[in-house]
């Protein structure tokens, strides 16, 4: 008996269909992963399931009764918790009070019960065996991972009869990332339902009992998991054989050193990294998340602190601000991982992005020109590819992969020839990723530095020359050639430095 | 058209407010439209476009200068003070009390964008302290008329056209060419829409923000100085006012209260309708008490109007009317 | 796999790898410098607090005394309620201005309106604190329903309410009847009829931050995203917020005419500032989420008992000012090291 039936669900958002007739159905006991790509629909069907999104038309069915929560809060009085990839978390509040939030104890004053509410969540935390949290810690103090794992124990708090996790492990170290896919065979076996998003095929395979396909707001295709090939399942997915996603990789360094960091150390997060980058290479940062690959990207930018010497095109230089980084030819610019809250201004246009970073190049005499600055963002729009009505649409308003091309051609107007490119094709459509990688490779081949950082082991095997791979803040190895492969990233981002 | 619409709605409705205003109110007061009423809401608007000139310039960067009151006070007093009624001193008073009132906005400035002070605390601090200070080196003791250049500068004319209107251009001019041909102006749109973004932008988000409360401070300290001339002297919270007009001012000229968007052309407007707003008061018969919730109610409006959600609303309406659905939330 | 997963905040478990863990902080055992960082604001202003009293008792005698605490709190209680709605407004993370309209309007209702029997002085009470609960939901309502900024709203109702206040008494004056005002003064086991308001005060707040809105209230100010995401009603929790400091400024009114004996529709002005400034002093941060009801009564006390020691120093009067804007702005610096201190030790 099916715990969980949709039929031919859909949801619209104005002429856009995010949904068009979905079925899918999971029995309690398995876990059930979705699989498909960024807008394929499967966000919106936890959505709707999580009560976050009511639908148009269609029908749900939850443990045989007729389901259509109208807010999440009736979703989880109906037993379905969801553990979103965008955190819930109140900083200011412990970790036990987000847990409970909305739901702690009370006494008859009306006043919460402090040790029923730790009792609670002692219980809670020994159950599943999380790993070790100090439930009085304030989360403001805790690491994405850390609140990863709370958002989860959020989720667990009401013993929901269905529990959703969107991408629960993209931000968690390997050990805790395991600890999730047990947790999710543990619940399989206490009879629950768990539907399991995730973009990595090796953790699907270990737990998956069965997974549906999502494709163009639809589902393609259901299947036990036991009986499909990857191959299969990515076509599906696709829809297409796989095209070349990388781009052919041509040789391109010239051995002229563009970026020379000798024993670079920022805060705790760094330690005495040292590495060469040339003209016309790419250069890929790999290494489990969290390991100082964010913040070596912010002291090279200029902005975070560090120690150390750097020196650009052979020049001894201190870069203390991103002002000080963008300096033209000689200078370095970064696209940076929060598209949103670090690389865009979302209310104004596409033009006043793209110029903003040089504006001297189109000013006489301190007056702007509006005809160079209009021969700048055309000649920039053209050589990307931006898809916008008119240059004059606000930024926030483009799709994800065109507002990466914004920030990319931000950048590319500074003239600086080193780029630091931080996970560049993160939530970008599968289009819009070629262009990105092939993008890469001509500026490498016109004499530009690149260094980038991908969390996606493909992305660094097939688009890098080499890959530095970091851990606990240093460089552990750098790959190069047949060493430059998944496996080799993977354990060097792993293992300790073994010996030969 | 429409995108000039579309950047300039907020801008244009005030104006039109403004002049639908100026029309009620001469329908009430039949004297109201006649040149020298007219001149005279121009004076008393260009008082408020004046100080609320700094005031722009620091909203838009993202900031709010609660300091104008008492450095226009301090201004005046000591501007009175030293000048002792002759002209001959105000060569070096002027620039000397233009200069401190930059500098008060320097500290301003510094506190806020270097140690992270909320400009709301800075600047209530700076006011606060400059009100105790002025008040302890004067004790409360008035000081002498206010010299006669300054006076023409507050009430006389150059032909027709007041000079104090004129000083009200020049500083709109400069606000514009600032705000919409300069590369200051690009820096504190973009500071006022996202320091963050402006930082990894590579936009001076520092020197921005200093040289907005800068801006604020002389400018308040100018508006301080002139205003002894229309009144003939400085006295003792002749600023207060001024407070509330002048973010009223900024606001209903289309500017948004977090930053990052708006001109001084909009606050412009917004000095005349609530300079308008006030001449309507003896025309209706309403007491000053009145005039305050009218001000209030205005506010409410043409930011109600003016808000996104009004906007969205609308909009929102409309889609159903066509049988759309509305855009999802994000 | 039996064994627990791996102690991310504590000792690395297992011998043979490193984990893949990033560098762990040490969070073995209750974290004092963590605590008092998070407390400093607070424990700076209580600091604050002591060194002026400290000064205030060594120039004048009798300074630590009940008579004085009588004395005192009878002196800040009114700032102290119009604080405390304040205070919980920026706990929401907004601002509100309009306080000074609803008290300025309050002590004119209650002076054109009390008459003497004890009756209509009752109504009129409830009237009054009606029409601040009444404003402060309105507040509330447009800040959500239209999505505006609060500062903003809040000035536009300042203006409104004072304009109203001016309407209905355009001078100082009125009266309310001498019983009222004894409530004011009386005593009761030897502390003043404010000393009991101001110990009601702290046990209402021990009592409203436990409970689930008054968590919620923290959670939205702290981050409105994920209050909304947990089910959070935002326009509800505005609704509340704003009409509590309503409520509680229109009790400040009330409190106020049984010290001045009159009405005016001007007073409300010198209240508004002054009440962020308590709760700022006090460590509640501007941004929401942080800070209590004890802070704010630290920094309230600071306020007044300033211009007690301004007096017994016997320099000018205007020299108040000045000493409240420079611990104003000592307390931010404060916090603000603090802050970027307790940073340095967390991701």
């Amino acid at each position: 008996m099916d715990l969980l039936d949709v039929t031919d669900l859909t949801k619209r958002y104005g002429g856009i269909v995010a949904l068009g007739g979905v079925n899918f159905s999971a029995r309690a006991g398995e876990v059930h992963a979705l699989l498909g790509e960024n807008g394929a629909g499967k966000s919106t069907l936890i959505q709707v399931l999580a009560g976050a999104v009511r639908y148009d038309s269609g029908r749900i069915r939850l443990d045989g009764a007729d389901y259509a929560p109208r807010s999440p809060d009736e979703a989880r009085a109906r037993g379905i918790a969801a553990v979103f990839q965008e955190l819930s978390l109140v900083p200011d509040l412990t970790i036990e009070q987000n847990i409970w939030f909305r739901r702690e104890p009370l006494s008859p004053l009306g006043t919460v019960r402090s040790r029923a509410m730790r009792e609670r969540t002692l219980a809670l935390f020994e159950r599943y065996r999380f790993p070790t949290l100090r439930p009085d810690q304030e989360v403001r103090r805790l690491t994405l991972a850390e609140r990863q794992i709370v958002e989860i124990a959020k989720g667990l708090a009401g013993d929901p009869r269905v529990l959703i996790l969107d991408e629960a492990t993209s931000t968690l170290p390997a050990r805790e990332a395991q600890w999730v896919l047990d947790l999710t065979r543990q619940l399989a076996a206490e009879g629950k339902l768990v539907v399991f998003i995730s973009h990595r095929m090796d953790e699907v395979r270990h737990i998956a009992d069965r997974l549906t396909i999502f494709r163009n707001g639809q589902t393609v295709a259901a299947h036990t998991a036991t009986a499909v090939g990857d191959d299969e399942i990515v076509a599906q997915m696709l829809g297409r054989k796989l095209d070349r996603l990388y781009p052919e990789r041509i040789a391109t360094t010239t051995g002229v050193p563009a970026l020379r960091v000798n024993d670079l150390d920022a805060g705790k997060h760094v330690k005495r990294v040292s590495f060469e980058l040339e003209e016309g290479e790419v250069l890929g940062v790999g290494g489990l998340q969290g390991h100082g690959q964010r913040e070596l990207f912010q002291a090279l930018f200029g902005t975070t602190r560090s120690t150390g010497a750097i020196e650009v095109w052979g020049r001894r230089t201190n870069i203390r601000s991103p002002r000080q980084a963008l300096v033209g030819r000689d200078g370095l610019a970064l696209v940076p991982e929060d598209r949103r809250g670090q690389g865009l201004l979302l209310s104004k246009s596409v033009r006043e992005n793209l110029t903003i970073s040089v504006i001297r190049r189109f000013a006489d005499w301190g007056l702007l020109s509006e005809t160079k600055e209009a021969a700048l963002v055309r000649e920039m729009v053209e050589f990307l590819r931006i898809k916008t009505s008119t240059p004059e649409q606000p930024a926030g308003t483009l799709s994800g992969g065109n507002q990466q091309k914004v920030i990319f051609g931000k950048m590319l107007l500074t003239e600086a020839r080193i780029l630091l490119l931080y996970d560049p094709t993160r939530g970008v459509d599968v289009g819009t990723k070629g262009e990105i990688f092939q993008l890469m490779r001509d500026l490498a081949a016109k004499g530009y530095a690149i260094l980038f950082y991908s969390s996606d082991l493909p992305e660094l095997v097939h688009v890098a020359d080499r890959v530095l791979v970091m851990r606990n803040g240093e460089i552990a190895a750098t790959l190069a050639g047949a060493a430059n492969s998944e496996e080799g990233i993977l354990r060097a981002s792993v293992f300790d430095r073994q010996a030969a | 058209m429409t995108a000039f619409w579309a950047r300039n709605r907020l801008i244009v409705l005030a104006y039109a407010a403004m002049l639908v205003l100026l029309l009620v109110t001469s329908l009430f007061s039949p004297g109201f439209l006649a040149e020298s009423n007219l001149r005279s809401v121009v004076v008393l608007a260009a008082f408020v476009g004046i100080v609320a000139f700094g005031q722009t310039f620091v909203i838009i960067g993202g900031g709010i200068d609660l300091s104008l009151p008492w450095v226009l006070n301090c201004a005046a007093i000591l501007m009175t003070a030293f000048a002792g009624g002759q002209d001959v001193a105000l060569l070096w008073l002027v620039p000397l009390l233009l200069a401190a009132g930059a500098v008060i906005g320097l500290l301003n400035g510094v506190g806020v964008a270097v140690f992270g002070v909320p400009p709301i605390i800075m600047t209530l601090a700076t006011n606060v302290i400059l009100q105790g200070l002025i008040l302890v080196y004067t004790g409360g003791a008035p000081t002498p008329t206010a010299p006669p250049l300054i006076q023409f500068l507050a009430v006389g004319r150059l032909g027709p056209v007041p000079v104090v209107a004129l000083i009200w251009a020049v500083l709109a001019s400069i606000a514009w060419v600032l705000l919409s041909r300069a590369a200051f102006g690009r820096y504190l749109y973009a500071l006022g829409t996202s320091r963050t973004v402006a930082e990894y932008s590579g936009v001076p988000t520092l020197r921005t923000a200093v040289l907005t409360y800068v801006i604020s401070g002389a400018g308040a300290a100018l508006g301080g100085m002139l205003l002894t001339g229309y009144s003939g002297q400085a006295y003792l919270g002749m600023g207060d006012p001024y407070l509330f007009t002048s973010i009223a001012a900024v606001a209903i000229g289309g500017a948004s209260i977090l930053g990052g968007s708006g001109h001084y052309v909009g606050t412009i407007a917004g000095a005349l309708v609530l300079t308008v707003l006030g001449g309507l008061l003896p025309a209706l018969r309403l007491s000053s008490g009145a005039l305050l919730v009218v001000y209030g109610a205005v506010i409410l409006l043409t930011v109600a109007v003016g808000s996104e959600s009004f906007g969205g609303i609308a909009a929102a309406i409309l889609r159903r009317r066509r049988g759309q659905d509305p855009a999802p939330r994000k | 796999m039996n064994r627990p997963a791996s102690n991310i905040g504590g000792i690395a478990a297992s011998p043979l790898t490193n984990n893949g863990d990033a560098p762990p902080a040490p969070r073995r055992q209750f974290d004092a410098r963590g605590y008092a960082l998070d407390r400093a604001p607070f424990l700076v202003a209580c600091l604050m607090l002591v060194v002026i009293v400290g000064l205030y008792g060594s120039l004048q005698s009798g300074v630590f005394t009940l008579d004085e605490l009588n004395l005192d709190t009878t002196a800040t209680l009114t700032l102290l309620l119009a604080a405390t709605g304040q205070t919980i407004v920026l706990l929401r993370g907004g601002i509100d201005l309009s306080i000074g309209g609803v008290i300025s309007f309050g002590t004119v209702l209650a002076a054109t309106h009390f008459g003497d029997d004890p009756g209509s002085v009752l109504l009129w009470s409830a009237i009054v604190l009606a029409v601040g609960f009444g404003v402060g939901m309105l507040n509330g309502l447009l800040i959500s329903a239209l999505r505006l900024q609060p500062f903003l709203i809040t000035l536009a109702t300042w203006s409104i309410l004072s304009g109203a206040s001016l309407m209905v008494l355009p001078t100082d004056g009125g009266q309310v009847p001498s019983w009222w005002q004894a409530i004011g003064s009386a005593s009761w086991l030897g502390l003043a009829s404010p000393v009991w308001m101001l110990l009601a005060l702290l046990v209402f707040w021990f009592w409203f931050r436990s409970t689930r809105l008054g968590i919620a209230l923290k959670a939205t100010g702290s981050n409105e995203r994920s209050a909304f995401l947990s089910g959070v009603s935002l326009t509800r929790m505005n609704l509340v917020t704003y009409g509590l400091s309503g409520l509680f400024a229109a009790a400040a009114a009330l409190y106020l005419t049984t010290q001045t004996g009159a009405g005016s529709p001007t007073i409300g002005k010198d209240y508004i500032l002054p009440s962020v400034a308590a709760a700022v002093i006090g460590g509640v941060s501007l941004f929401g989420g942080r800070g209590n009801l004890a802070g704010t009564a630290v920094g309230a006390f600071i306020l007044t008992i300033i211009g007690n020691l301004v007096f017994v120093l016997h320099v000018s009067s205007y020299w108040q000012p000045v000493a409240q804007g420079a611990i104003l702005l000592i307390a931010v610096l404060a916090s603000s090291l603090a802050e970027k201190a307790a940073q340095g030790q967390d991701r």
